[in-house]
Order: structure tokens, then C-alpha cells, then sequence
């Protein structure tokens, strides 16, 4: 097959991770051959990405983001571009914290759910990107 | 996402939700927990049977209300947890603190 590439731009305010899951079933239905717990796992760790984002540029002036997701035969990959300051989140190697812990499990989440997560500063935007190869079927 | 609480017995409050539990509707769950404890309801169910989809920060409400309610000598436990949110709570190892029951009224027997 082909590999679809979709694409939002989303500012928060006033969006939030809602414009990320709708935008989502666009992809899900335009790949209807993505598994269930690709698309579940995916999704989960995209939504983790979006939320971090959409958090450490609250009290700024808010955030703009442009996502690309494309779906091939190789698996899924996010590519989430924003306008906020630069280092706002710590990426690698978050250990989950305690059970009890009210915070802290976003990159954690991430790292368990897809191949790969990266980070580069492009342009003056931080560009965040997940991939997660398809799972055996 | 709304929150509805249905009053049981004398301490017991059944909170179900539909939606999503996340940054956005984890903190109205705190809330409505909290007004379950302060009208005397500190034993507290989550029917998370309508949640589709529950993120770190909606994990994170409900573990704070979790403590909310053993701060006020009661509980909290989650009933019928959807395939996703399974996933999140045993990724995070908090399966282990919020194991699932399959229906309100084996989560409030004992």
C-alpha cells in the first residue's frame, strides 16, 4: 500500500487533546488495515505527546502545533512540530513513578507504547516524533 | 465529559462518567469525589464502563482521588475499565492498587 499522510494544525487555547483524537479517526478510517492495538497504543502515546505539549505552554501565551501522522506498511509514525519555548519537557528515559504518584507517567507512557521518540529543535519549534512499527498480526 | 453519582447505602457512592478521562475532565472527577466524601460517602466506585479512553492526567485524578477517600477512611475502586485504559493502568503499575471489578456491586460488597 500507499503511505497516508494527514496533517492538523491545532492552537491551544482554545483546542485541546480532543481536536488530536478527532483528527485521529480521520486516520483510522482512512487505514482501516492499522490493528486494534496499534491503533490503541498509538493513540494513547499521541495523546501523552499533545497533553505534555498543550501543559508546558499553558501560562505563555498559548501553543500552536502542526501533526502529521502517516500509516504505511512499515507502521505509524507522529510528527508534532510546536511554537513553544524550547526545552520545556525532559524527554529520555523517564522511569515510571511510584503507584501512588499523581503525576509523571507521560514519557514514561510513551517510551513503553511506541519504537521510538525523538526530539530536535528545528526552526525555532520543537519537533517531537513517535513511531511504532505494526505489530505481527 | 459529565459525571453522575448515584448514592448507595449509607457511605457508598457509585461515580460513573462517559467520555474521556483526561487533563480536561480529570479535575471535575476530583471534584465530584470530593463532594461524594464531604456528604459522608468516603466509600466511593468509578464505573469506568463509558470511558473510552483515559490518559496520564485522568489516571493521575484518580489515583488523587483515590487518596482522597483513604485520607477520609474510605476507599475508591474502578469497575469494568475499558481494553485502553486496562492498558494504562497496568503500564503504569496501578493495577496493582485499583484492580478492576466487574460490576458496582461486587466492587462495594466487602
Amino acid at each position: 500500500m500507499t503511505e497516508e499522510r494527514k496533517n492538523l494544525v491545532f492552537s491551544s487555547p482554545p483546542d485541546d487533546v480532543d481536536a488530536v483524537h478527532a483528527f485521529l479517526e480521520t486516520v483510522w478510517e482512512a487505514n482501516p488495515e492499522v490493528g486494534e492495538f496499534d491503533r490503541m497504543a498509538f493513540e494513547t502515546a499521541l495523546i501523552e505527546l499533545a497533553s505534555n505539549v498543550i501543559q508546558h505552554a499553558s501560562g505563555d501565551s498559548g501553543v500552536t502545533c502542526v501533526l502529521t501522522v502517516s500509516a504505511g506498511d512499515d507502521g505509524l509514525t507522529a510528527s508534532l512540530a510546536d511554537t513553544a519555548d524550547a526545552g520545556g519537557i525532559v524527554l529520555m528515559n523517564r522511569e515510571m513513578p511510584e503507584e501512588l504518584a499523581e503525576s509523571g507517567r507521560g514519557i514514561a507512557l510513551i517510551q513503553a507504547l511506541v519504537d521510538d521518540l525523538r526530539y530536535e529543535r528545528r526552526d525555532e519549534r520543537n519537533v517531537w516524533t513517535i513511531t511504532r512499527g505494526r505489530s505481527a498480526d | 465529559m459529565e459525571f453522575r453519582t448515584d448514592p448507595v447505602g449509607t457511605d457508598i457512592a457509585v461515580i460513573s462518567g462517559e467520555g474521556r478521562l483526561n487533563m480536561v475532565s480529570g479535575p471535575l472527577l476530583r471534584d465530584v469525589v470530593k463532594r461524594a466524601i464531604d456528604d459522608g460517602r468516603p466509600r466511593v466506585v468509578v464505573d469506568l464502563s463509558r470511558v473510552a479512553f483515559m490518559d496520564s492526567s485522568g489516571l493521575g485524578a484518580l489515583i488523587g482521588a483515590l487518596k482522597s477517600t483513604r485520607e477520609a477512611q474510605g476507599d475508591l475502586r474502578i469497575v469494568a475499565p475499558s481494553t485502553q485504559v486496562s492498558m494504562v493502568l497496568k503500564l503504569s503499575n496501578v493495577d496493582t492498587i485499583l484492580p478492576p471489578y466487574t460490576t458496582a456491586e461486587e466492587a462495594y460488597r466487602d
